[in-house]
């Protein structure tokens, strides 16, 4: 299967999820997607639970509150929802993890040059993020105040704009070598 | 900020993706006209300062934090059209790689961020910054995220009105607008003050290093 055809049928698979209002089924389709994964299915079903934690204890309590405070509690709807959503996260960790994302994008040039280098200057900020956040509390003997966390995260801000600007004109002198603008 | 997958009822998102697609293939044939050299690792690298920059959390009192989003500087410094190419790849990547947003509500979070809040910030900004350039730069971050939020939140507290059960119960995002713009847009009014002030010092930073030309 061409990424571009596992990209199709990724997107029809997220839309049918979202049509379909029935707990059976959406269970079906979430043991489908974990057989799909293989050896993986508990790898993508720990990330994708992490993934949407925050957002659906939020959005569940709050429907908790709120629907038995109105009479409308409806435990089904909280299994939907919640089913849903781990449905639809699965998939995209799936798709992700089975298919090369800058393969599917390929149909255009410019396209993928962009994503590729987004990505990999995503990837790399992200370390150096990490980075200083080890550093920073590692260096901590007592708990830090607001003001210095707000001075760390000023710094890490500018050195990240630093960084940008001054990559932009080191890809730019790589691409240009390569003969990438010569067409 | 973003709006997570799941929550959204294709009568919304799938219309939604109809506008970004041509918005996106206007944005990029603009980007195209406007193509220089640098053009495409500008954008690159832009787009993983943003990216990086919504993973920085800034601590509020209280023990909560928010991030900023680098909206507002990047449509005044580069644009609407660019800052709206930049973000939406922002959002898929953090999709893909991350879970966040999701890809059933990257376009309406691209059009919420992405379009919407440049805009907003940009037009601000060269209206105020007549007034007084450091009023307009506060005020351009903080509409670049209230604006993006007031966006989010009339989608998000229409969904029940949009795709419901035959019993009433909703289908997706359970709350209606009574509930979802005061919950949505309340935060966000404290968390835009915070990306005005950073819009005003990186700013102010870019001006010291000559990097800034008067849009």
């Amino acid at each position: 299967m061409t990424a571009r055809i596992a990209l199709l049928a990724y997107l029809a698979a997220i839309v049918l999820g979202t049509t379909v209002h029935a707990i059976g089924p959406l269970a079906l389709g979430l043991a489908l997607v974990l057989a799909l994964a293989g050896r993986e299915w508990l790898r993508i079903l720990r990330r994708a639970c992490v993934a949407i934690l925050l957002f659906n204890v939020v959005i569940t309590l709050s429907y908790g509150i709120i629907s038995t405070l109105q009479g409308s509690f409806s435990l089904e709807f909280v299994a939907l929802v919640n089913l849903r959503v781990l449905l639809l996260t699965c998939l995209t960790f799936l798709f992700v993890f089975r298919v090369n994302p800058f393969d599917a994008l390929a149909f255009s040039r410019s396209l993928t040059f962009l994503f590729t280098l987004a990505y990999s200057q995503s990837m790399a900020f992200k370390q150096a993020l990490e980075d200083f956040r080890l550093a920073f509390k590692s260096r901590r003997i007592e708990p830090v105040g607001l003001r210095d966390r707000y001075r760390h995260s000023a710094r890490m801000g500018a050195y990240f704009l630093d960084k940008s600007l001054h990559q932009a004109g080191e890809i730019t002198q790589a691409m240009r070598s390569r003969g990438f603008f010569d067409d | 900020m973003h709006i997570p997958d799941g929550f959204i009822a294709p009568q919304m998102y799938l219309p939604a993706y109809g506008a970004a697609i041509g918005l996106w293939a206007y944005g990029l044939r603009r980007l195209r006209t406007a193509l220089r050299e640098e053009t495409i690792p500008r954008l690159a690298v832009l787009t993983a300062f943003c990216f990086v920059l919504m993973m920085v959390m800034l601590p509020l009192p209280g023990g909560t934090s928010a991030h900023a989003t680098g909206i507002a500087l990047l449509a005044i410094l580069f644009g609407v059209w660019t800052a709206f190419i930049s973000v939406s790849l922002v959002l898929l990547l953090q999709a893909l790689l991350f879970g966040a947003g999701g890809v059933t509500a990257l376009a309406l979070n691209a059009l919420a961020m992405g379009l919407v809040g440049s805009a907003a910030a940009r037009y601000s900004y060269l209206l105020l910054r007549r007034v007084h350039e450091g009023f307009g730069l506060v005020v351009a971050g903080w509409l670049s995220v209230n604006a993006a939020a007031l966006l989010m939140a009339l989608a998000l507290g229409s969904q029940p009105l949009l795709a419901h059960a035959e019993d009433g119960q909703p289908l997706f995002f359970p709350f209606g607008l009574s509930i979802t713009l005061p919950a949505v847009m309340i935060p966000h009014a404290l968390v835009g003050i915070g990306e005005g002030v950073l819009t005003l010092l990186m700013f102010r930073l870019l001006s010291q290093r000559g990097w800034v030309s008067q849009p």
